[in-house]
């Protein structure tokens, strides 16, 4: 009787524990927020360190976030000129091109480049300044980590990522123009009269509004999770990877809460 | 409270997930310097910081200069943590900043945004030959180009450069061999008689607590088993701290105790606690 019990228990209590971990870093995130918005609000957040952040985040992004762009206009270039070939108006292609790069391609796949590229590294540095009392030593010389260490990266992430995004859509939908020309034999004007015949202008906000959101939270679990890291080289690694998962996660559920919210 | 008492901790208790301090109560005087001793994992640096509220404690509370670090505003912690300076067990020196930039964090946020950067130089080039270190040699590098014990003498340095009132050194000499730990030993001194600072500092060095400290505290179980002068230490008859004065027939009689203690704790410390009663 208690061996059949004790898997569904066992179950049971890791679902638990995976609730209360859960709802103590959703609590550690928002203290953390409402810190970084106070340190902002006092003007506490060094400029200088902001544009350092931005110049790293967004400079050191471009180069990965120009490649998947390439790619993905032309994979949904010649993916929807594939489906088009028969009955459907090539011209379609342009708007279906426009729409997946600008309503989902441009800022997910730029928000992956981020967490691989900034929010690994974001934990990792913050993760091994913990381990190695260097928090600890900012706090006891009188420094706020908050201002410090925190605002900078998030405030950062939160100009820069909107940016990366309206490069990625732009790259994303000329390179599928160029191969919708070169594979499918749509010229510009088919491709842009079909881009036009069904844009709205609330999609570029859309993207970009996402965008912001992104730009936020990848840099705040980052932070979050650097800043709680223990245990040594061990800890470093772990954490990394946990707030990866997380990045992961929440960029799926943010993304996937846009389209009922905005586009209804 | 008696003026001139520096750092009072009061009834300190902390646990993780086995008790670490069980009821500490220890009072420092101004211009004091106070080591303490204790096998690892007995939480001596536990206790240290808990002075400026780097580890929180359970129970009890923590007052310098009469104020609670525990139960004030933040701007009254802020401005008690501005008197004081903590030089951490390997440093803790920031891996992006060269050593001026390193140094400068110890000074106070307000005094950097008025000082002359002159006059800024000078005071970290200062606290920097304070510690025999060369300014021109080492300001430009990065902490990792240094050695560990030039690493710990700019930990120093950025202690000392703010002048503050109270300085906690976390095992300072750890890691170092004979020559530097003895160098980083008579630093302590020197700044302690020049400054006429109050110190902590928690250490395994016996020897070297004994010539630089007004009095020595052995941590022992979540307690202070024991708090006296250097004097009072070598002449105690306690089993424990006999074997933490390495004196060898006296030992003999912790030789069961510290064997003991040692079934509990294998680090290094122990080991070298039981090579003392083995020897004896």
């Amino acid at each position: 009787m208690t061996s059949i019990l004790s898997l569904p228990l066992s179950l049971l209590g890791g679902f638990g524990r995976g609730c209360m971990g859960f709802a103590r870093h959703v609590g550690q995130i928002s203290l953390l927020t409402v810190r970084i918005v106070s340190s902002v609000l006092q003007g506490g957040v060094s400029l200088k360190m902001i544009f350092a952040q931005a110049y790293e985040q967004g400079i050191g992004s471009l180069p990965l976030v120009l490649v998947t762009a390439v790619l993905s206009g032309i994979v949904t270039s010649q993916q929807g000129g594939y489906q088009f070939s028969s009955s459907i108006p090539l011209y379609v292609l342009g708007s279906v091109v426009t729409s997946s790069v600008v309503l989902e391609l441009g800022p997910v796949m730029t928000a992956f480049v981020l967490i691989g590229r900034v929010g690994a590294r974001i934990t990792a540095e913050l993760g091994t300044m913990a381990v190695s009392e260097q928090v600890d030593a900012l706090i006891s010389l009188g420094r706020d980590p908050v201002p410090y260490l925190a605002a900078p990266r998030v405030i950062a992430g939160m100009i820069v990522t909107p940016i990366l995004v309206g490069v990625a859509n732009a790259v994303g939908v000329l390179t599928g123009l160029v191969s919708a020309r070169a594979t499918m034999g749509l010229g510009p004007e088919g491709f842009l009269y079909g881009a036009r015949l069904y844009w709205h202008s609330w999609d570029l906000f859309y993207s970009l509004a996402k965008a912001f959101v992104f730009g936020f939270t990848i840099p705040v679990i980052s932070v979050h999770m650097g800043l709680i890291t223990h245990g040594g080289a061990e800890g470093v690694g772990r954490n990394t990877t946990t707030s990866v998962v997380f990045m992961i996660i929440t960029v799926l559920v943010v993304d996937a809460t846009f389209p009922p919210l905005f586009l209804n | 409270m008696d003026p001139e008492v520096t750092i009072q901790y009061q009834n300190v208790h902390k646990r993780f997930d086995t008790p670490v301090l069980s009821g500490v109560d220890l009072s420092v005087m101004r211009g004091e310097t106070v080591s303490i001793l204790g096998t690892s994992g007995t939480g001596k640096s536990v206790l240290l910081k808990t002075t400026i509220g780097l580890v929180t404690p359970d129970r009890g509370d923590v007052k310098i200069d009469g104020a609670s670090v525990y139960h004030s505003t933040r701007i009254q912690v802020r401005d008690v943590r501005r008197t004081v300076r903590y030089v951490f067990q390997y440093a803790a020196l920031f891996d992006s900043l060269n050593i001026y930039d390193n140094v400068a964090m110890g000074l106070d946020p307000e005094e950097i945004r008025t000082l002359n950067p002159r006059v800024m130089l000078d005071r970290i080039a200062n606290s920097l030959e304070n510690v025999n270190l060369e300014p021109r040699k080492v300001l430009s590098k990065l902490p990792a180009e240094l050695s560990g014990g030039m690493r710990k003498r700019v930990g120093l340095a950025r202690a000392i450069v703010g002048e503050p009132r109270i300085i906690l050194y976390d095992e300072p000499v750890t890691g170092l061999d004979p020559v530097n730990a003895a160098t980083v030993n008579r630093l302590i001194i020197s700044i302690a008689e020049r400054t006429k600072v109050t110190s902590i500092v928690v250490t395994h060095d016996v020897e070297g607590s004994l010539e630089m400290s007004h009095r020595v505290a052995l941590l022992d179980n979540g307690t202070l088993r024991f708090v006296g002068t250097p004097d009072e230490f070598r002449r105690s008859e306690d089993p424990l701290v006999m074997a933490f004065a390495d004196r060898r027939a006296a030992a003999k009689a912790a030789l069961g105790l510290i064997e003991h203690e040692a079934d509990d704790d294998d680090d290094a410390e122990s080991a070298h606690a039981v090579s003392i009663g083995v020897r004896a």
